[in-house]
């Protein structure tokens, strides 16, 4: 801008000319500059560069109101104002204001890429065998620039147990998620679950544990007054031995009385000892489970 | 005793919990202050049904990390994001607030009504996701002048995750629609 003035005298020509002066020096003042348009593509994929086109003349400044960044510079209305790629990675709504005497505005969308990465959330750590829907997982799919990625895409599930495959499945994304229910499989070991698309692909592990004990069954045999009762090899109903440290009941009866002893399962098997003198009845139980009975003569 | 004295008894616990309610309710007030409207709903969430103290939480919750958005951009500070934003939501809007500041740029939400459908809650509550249609108004000021102002409604898609104690928003991403 720049200023200019000129006098002015009263007659109706030098009054025309004096009107003249004063708008010469207005336009002057203002510099002429007026946004008549701002124009953008109405998306653009994340990360990748973006034209804005400026109708108008003169200068004015322009603004970018972005979802992780604000711009704000001096242009020259007319010509191509170049978006960089950094400057456009965050996917949503941006905003274009181009102000000089007044401001004018128009607003696109950046979209997210193609996946890059996968969140994958699996869940539990931990699951007994044998049990209906323990196991479930949620994959969201992420471009490079951490935008989801809403478009439906197929995301294939493996099941692999000791490196073997022991099913897999595909399932649509639907707003940014695939998710799904499975079953804990017979054996106890480690259950790798993998998800993937395309070549993206994450990895997780779940540790699946033997259940309750099943056909719980004990041997016992008196000793020098003293009863000495083990468990067979303390297994799960698909033969997976329970983890140490899992309590076995024994409970004695006899005429004298009854008494019971908890004892942990140790390297497979539990172990009790009971003081009885007469005929006794031996029986075993764990959690839910009850074992078969004994039944032991006297002392004699 | 004779009745005045009951009376000036109830009257002095009616006095004591003026007092004491007259602090609290303030407080309860100033809480809520600038809380945006959130109205929320569940029936459609795929995966897993939305309990309703998880509804209410989430509606709670999502109203404040609104109310935190606009205040940090109004006051250029991203610290207020802290509270209610993680991941990728507090970082970009972080950067936004950042790079405003020092443009000398500040906006506002002054308006801001929420309708907000969740669609999906995993089946072990560890992430839920909404769509929220938002209707607010956005004014954004050089200094001491408005360069933009515009009444619009706008299509978010949200994650929250249950943090310590509240959820808070992972992403929020706009889109032209659902």
């Amino acid at each position: 801008m720049w200023w200019s003035i000129t006098t002015t005298s009263a007659t109706p020509k030098s009054l025309r000319a004096g009107v003249l002066s004063i708008a010469v020096v207005t336009a002057t003042v203002t510099g002429w500059a007026q946004v008549q348009d701002v124009r953008a593509p109405a998306t653009v994929a994340a990360g990748q560069e973006a034209v804005v086109s400026t109708a108008g003349s003169g200068d004015a400044t322009f603004y970018l109101v972005g979802p992780g960044r604000v711009i704000r510079r001096q242009v020259r209305l007319g010509q191509e104002i170049r978006l960089q790629p950094s400057q456009l990675r965050a996917a949503g709504r941006y905003v274009a204001v181009a102000c000089a005497d007044s401001c004018r505005h128009t607003e696109f969308y950046v979209l997210p890429g193609r996946v890059a990465s996968l969140s994958f959330l699996v869940h539990p750590s931990r699951a007994a065998v044998g049990q209906q829907g323990v196991l479930s997982g949620v994959v969201l799919p992420f471009d490079q620039y951490r935008n989801l990625v809403l478009d439906s895409i197929p995301v294939d599930f493996e099941l692999k147990v000791n490196a073997q495959d022991m099913g897999s499945r595909t399932i649509t994304t639907q707003n940014g998620v695939a998710w799904f229910r499975a079953n804990s499989g017979s054996h106890a070991g480690a259950v790798q679950l993998v998800a993937s698309v395309g070549d993206v692909s994450v990895r997780r592990v779940i540790q699946q544990v033997a259940s309750d004990p099943c056909n719980l069954r004990v041997k016992a045999e008196r000793n020098a007054g003293i009863i000495q009762a083990e468990t067979e090899a303390v297994r799960d109903c698909a033969g997976n031995p329970v983890p140490d440290g899992t309590i076995v009941t024994f409970h004695e009866t006899s005429a004298a009385g009854t008494s019971t002893v908890d004892a942990p399962v140790k390297q497979g098997v539990a172990r009790a000892q009971m003081l009885a003198a007469g005929p006794a009845v031996i029986t075993v139980a764990s959690g839910v489970v009850m074992g078969n009975e004994v039944r032991l003569q006297g002392q004699r | 005793m004779k009745i005045s004295a009951h009376l000036k008894i109830v009257g002095r616990c009616l006095w004591i919990f003026m007092l004491v309610s007259g602090g609290f309710v303030p407080a309860v007030r100033a809480q809520n202050e600038g809380v945006p409207q959130i109205k929320l709903s569940t029936n459609l969430a795929r995966a897993r049904a939305v309990e309703d103290l998880t509804r209410s939480a989430l509606t709670r919750d999502y109203g404040l990390a609104w109310r935190s958005l606009a205040q940090a951009f109004e006051s250029g500070s991203p610290a207020v994001l802290d509270g209610y934003f993680v991941g990728s939501a507090r970082k970009e809007l972080g950067g936004a607030v950042a790079s405003q500041r020092k443009e000398g740029l500040r906006s506002r939400y002054p308006l801001q009504e929420h309708s907000v459908e969740a669609v999906f809650y995993a089946p072990e509550g560890d992430v839920v996701e909404l769509h929220d249609t938002a209707r607010c108004e956005l004014q954004v000021m050089d200094g001491g002048k408005l360069i933009h102002d515009e009444q619009v409604v706008l299509h978010y898609v949200v994650l929250m995750t249950p943090a310590a104690d509240r959820w808070v928003v992972r992403q929020l991403q706009a889109v032209s629609r659902f």
